[in-house]
């Protein structure tokens, strides 16, 4: 069992879920883009972290995302949350490329 | 009361050590509204969805929160303010390529940019205020204000870097 931890993709190792249904489902969809989920703090839930956390991302500060236990509006930090995986740059670079000039 | 949408970027003094330290002390100071980014040394970035009055008042009580939490902490910059092609496309949910025609067409009647160069940049009130009084674009009233509050927040910012005197001849020269 222990040899085969190894192989078992990220996104089915079991975590604790977060509490607020909306936020759970947003970490998930973290998840599936690739994103880590690291679950530890108290008012701070857990943390996110960006697959493409090198220096070519452009996610800046948001590369790694603090996640609130009890956020005042769960539905509005979910929404953050997914933006913050939408904006991704390297996980955008297929369907938009250039810079701006 | 309405929503607002910012982020509001910080510098950290090197001295202090990781970002997640202040996670805490963010939250009991009121940052409970925005997602904090921590993954740059010595920078924090706050993603807010504040309810509040106006656009001012939510940047307000949101800068008074985060400089609570973290005295020493210094603002960088206010978001969306400054914004490239690409960004100003997003916001209106135009293509790139709709905007430069729209942009063209419009010849130097179009807001002049804050920089021109290799990248240009704009003001997003300024376009967002051009679009909807000329082209009769309609915007979400809240993302103007936001704009607007967040531009004026930024100049505000670097206005501090300004000889009085100097600043009292340009301005004459400008009235």
């Amino acid at each position: 069992m222990v040899a085969l931890c190894g192989k078992i993709p990220v996104y089915f190792m079991t975590r604790k879920s977060h509490s607020k249904p909306e936020i759970e489902a947003a970490l998930r969809y973290a998840e599936k883009n690739g994103w880590r989920v690291e679950v530890g703090g108290a008012h701070a839930w857990g943390k996110i972290y960006c697959p493409y956390n090198d220096k070519d991302c452009r996610c800046g500060e948001f590369c790694i995302s603090s996640i609130w236990s009890t956020p005042r509006n769960a539905g509005n930090h979910a929404k953050q949350i997914r933006r913050v995986i939408d904006n991704c740059t390297n996980h955008n670079k297929n369907v938009s490329s250039e810079e701006d000039d | 009361m309405n929503e607002y949408e910012f982020t509001l970027k910080f510098s950290l003094p090197e001295t202090i050590s990781h970002p997640s330290t202040y996670l805490e002390k963010l939250w009991t100071e009121g940052c409970d509204d925005a997602l904090v980014g921590i993954g740059l040394r010595s920078r924090i970035a706050l993603n807010f969805t504040r309810e509040s009055s106006s656009a001012q008042e939510a940047i307000l009580s949101a800068l008074a929160d985060v400089k609570r939490a973290i005295p020493k902490a210094e603002l960088v910059e206010a978001t969306p303010d400054f914004v490239g092609l690409t960004e100003i496309a997003n916001f209106l949910g135009f293509t790139r390529q709709n905007l430069i025609e729209v942009m063209t067409s419009s010849g130097s009647a179009f807001p002049a940019p804050v920089h021109e160069g290799k990248s240009t940049i704009w003001h997003l009130f300024k376009v967002l205020v051009w679009l909807k009084e000329r082209k009769k674009y309609s915007q979400q009233e809240t993302l103007i204000d936001i704009a607007k509050a967040n531009m004026q927040l930024n100049i505000a910012k670097d206005a501090y870097n300004i000889e009085p005197t100097f600043q009292q001849k340009i301005w004459s020269l400008m009235t």
